[in-house]
């Protein structure tokens, strides 16, 4: 945490006392990254507007927010885990393993909800494993992720005997329409359920005790101990939170393909991160708003969909991608030491 | 403490007794001498090796299952083969270079690979060819001569898929717009082959063939790519695998608008959405062809026959409404 000056405090203070909404808003910590990162988003948008103005279109942008919601979603379970001052690598392979067990009980003609359930409950069963690897034996939690992570994913190449599934079926299209095709008042089901679910875990991040137990162990985690939070289960809730959010983005993915996929999400952990980071989440645990993970997301959502309304050639893409969110992370940076050298002039001004 | 630990370490145990009971995995070795192998003590034994580009597209689990075919009528005839399928989790050059190497010092007799790219195990695959290992391509060859090849013909594949697309648009009075295409990896030498034929049928149209959009063969990201250009009013789709025709057909399927499409690779999905009319023709490949010729004609080289570097056709069907009843 930068130690900032006791002017900033009082000023922090006042601002949160202050009738107008706006300023009060951007007196809550954290939010700073989170606004720079959405001018980004706004620029980002508007040059991918000029370049082709099919991108602003009213059927693309329906297809935006759907195609943001898997990295939403993924974004929020990790960001529950960066603020704790852990990572979670174990969330692609999760994913694949939710999409795998789902598609192959709905091939057997299992009801697709009690599929959905049971991939599910798999999904929170490695959660609960992670958190306790990390938090009771005192594993790295790059390490125990990791182990996680192969086996969840040996787990999704083991379901259906090594094969991709077969199409999960006509008896299933109630299903792939909740989690992907259907729309209900204008907008997909999925960014319903993806809304829903972020509105229920920022409530529990920012207004509930449990939510201040997480920001707790990530900022000082022998700190929180001896203030008698349960580093234990606070750090498992997080992890469940993580793997629960994998498991429903595997299960819309399966909805969007109609079969399962034994790749399935590769490579998923660390567009999580990424969404999280650009939000604003720290990796070093005790900052960040689930706010920011919504700016994030979209921005890689953005940089995905807008590239192939520019037709642009694919090594083009990923040396795009790649300095764009560096640029997002860095506009912050810039903002933030600017801040803080002001406020030290002031001081010395004071002081003399 | 210690009963969660003795609970966790029986877990353990009893979960590799069951992996390793599951033989469908493909770098588990069958040792195939079925039946009628019994007799001659001087009975013909191979070690052959099947290395493709990944272990988890239905085309190589056909492939695989060819060769086990061939292996066990080899066997009948009294030829033993010891037969293993290696292949990497993903197409990756590395990995695919590990796994020839493996081959080599398992003591091969003969290889049959599909290469993941034209020339980057060109190095350990002279070194097969040096230890005397006999080598056979199937469905995607590199530049390294072998003693024989076995593989769609993919440009022929692609102009056969674009002349159906043609005609279609052609019969639906469309004669311009623009065409996507979603391919698989710009260093994936069938794909890019079945990207160019299709495009070569389109020149000299009023038709606009946009950028590749490579997706990596993943359905997801294939849908997303799909579904922006159908936004972006293209006419007409293209997916060169069978990941990228899963994803094409899923987007034409969400759109609701009269795309034509065409695909690869007739998996369940696929000729799903080819009953739907979401895609009116995949390109089927005969990929279990491959793999019994190839392995016949890998036991033919070893048995002293000179194949000369004989490229095969194994051909493919289109597959579309009215025969999509078969390939389910």
């Amino acid at each position: 945490m930068p130690e900032l000056s006791r002017n900033y405090y009082e000023g922090v203070a006042k601002m949160k006392t202050n009738q107008n909404p706006f300023i009060r808003v951007l007196a809550i910590r954290g939010i700073g990254q989170v606004l720079s990162a959405l001018v980004g988003l706004f620029i980002l948008c508007i040059i991918f507007s000029i370049i082709n103005p099919n991108f602003m279109s009213g059927a693309n942008i329906l297809s935006l927010m759907r195609q943001t919601c898997p990295y939403l979603l993924v974004g929020i379970g990790q960001a529950f885990v960066c603020i704790t001052g852990n990572i979670d690598l174990s969330i692609g392979s999760v994913m694949g393993m939710s999409c795998m067990i789902s598609a192959t009980l709905m091939t057997r003609n299992m009801n697709p909800w009690l599929a959905v359930l049971i991939a599910l409950l798999c999904c929170l069963a490695v959660g609960v494993i992670n958190g306790n690897l990390v938090a009771r034996f005192n594993l790295p939690p790059f390490i125990a992720t990791l182990g996680t992570m192969t086996v969840a994913r040996g787990i999704a190449q083991i379901v259906n005997g090594n094969y991709n599934t077969d199409s999960i079926g006509t008896g299933a299209e109630g299903f792939r329409n909740v989690f992907y095709y259907g729309k209900t008042l204008g907008l997909f089901n999925g960014v319903w359920i993806t809304l829903i679910i972020w509105f229920v875990f920022n409530f529990y991040l920012s207004r509930t005790r449990s939510g201040r137990h997480i920001y707790a162990i990530g900022s000082n985690v022998d700190a929180a101990r001896l203030s008698g939070v349960d580093v234990i289960k606070s750090t498992t809730k997080a992890y469940v939170v993580s793997s629960f959010c994998a498991g429903v983005t595997g299960l819309i993915l399966c909805a969007s393909a109609g079969m399962g996929s034994m790749e399935t999400g590769m490579s998923f952990e660390l567009y999580a991160v990424a969404a999280a980071v650009i939000g604003g989440v720290s990796t070093l645990g005790g900052s960040g708003l689930l706010a920011g993970v919504i700016v994030g997301a979209s921005i890689w959502a953005v940089l995905q969909n807008g590239l192939t309304f520019a037709n642009a050639p694919v090594a083009i893409r990923n040396i795009v991608i790649g300095i764009i969110v560096v640029a997002c992370v860095l506009i912050d940076v810039i903002l933030r030491s600017g801040k803080k050298l002001s406020q030290g002039k002031k001081e010395e001004k004071a002081a003399v | 403490m210690k009963k969660f630990f003795a609970f966790a370490l029986a877990l353990i145990m009893s979960l590799s007794l069951a992996a390793c009971g599951n033989t469908a995995t493909p770098s588990a070795g069958s040792t195939a001498s079925s039946a009628g192998s019994s007799s001659s003590a001087a009975s013909e034994k191979y070690t052959i090796y099947l290395i493709t580009m990944d272990q988890m597209d239905a085309h190589w689990q056909k492939v695989n299952a060819g060769c086990e075919a061939a292996v066990k009528e080899l066997g009948d005839k009294g030829i033993t083969i010891n037969y293993k399928w290696l292949a990497p989790e993903t197409k990756d050059n590395q990995k695919q270079i590990e796994n020839i190497e493996t081959a080599i010092a398992d003591g091969a007799n003969a290889i049959l690979l599909a290469a993941n790219d034209a020339t980057a195990a060109n190095n350990a695959i002279q070194e097969a060819l040096d230890a005397g290992i006999k080598l056979i391509y199937v469905d995607s060859p590199a530049s390294v001569p072998a003693a024989a090849t076995l593989s769609t013909n993919n440009e022929a594949a692609g102009k056969q898929a674009g002349e159906i697309l043609l005609k279609a648009l052609t019969d639906a009075n469309i004669t311009s717009g623009d065409i996507g295409i979603v391919g698989v990896l710009s260093s994936t030498d069938s794909c890019v082959k079945r990207e160019n034929g299709f495009r070569g049928v389109f020149e000299g149209t009023k038709f606009n063939l946009r950028e590749t959009q490579y997706m990596e063969g993943d359905t997801a990201k294939s849908q997303d790519a799909a579904s922006n250009m159908i936004n972006d009013g293209v006419v007409a789709l293209y997916g060169v695998n069978e990941g990228s025709s899963v994803g094409v057909g899923n987007a034409v399927k969400d759109s609701g608008k009269p795309i034509l499409a065409v695909g690869f690779d007739a998996s369940s999905a696929v000729c799903d959405l080819i009953s739907g009319g979401y895609l009116i023709a995949a390109m089927a490949q005969n990929p279990s062809i491959m793999g019994h010729d190839g392995l016949s004609a890998a036991v033919e080289c070893l048995q002293g026959k000179d194949l000369g570097g004989a490229v095969t056709d194994t051909g493919v069907t289109a597959v579309t409404k009215d025969n999509v009843a078969d390939f389910k």
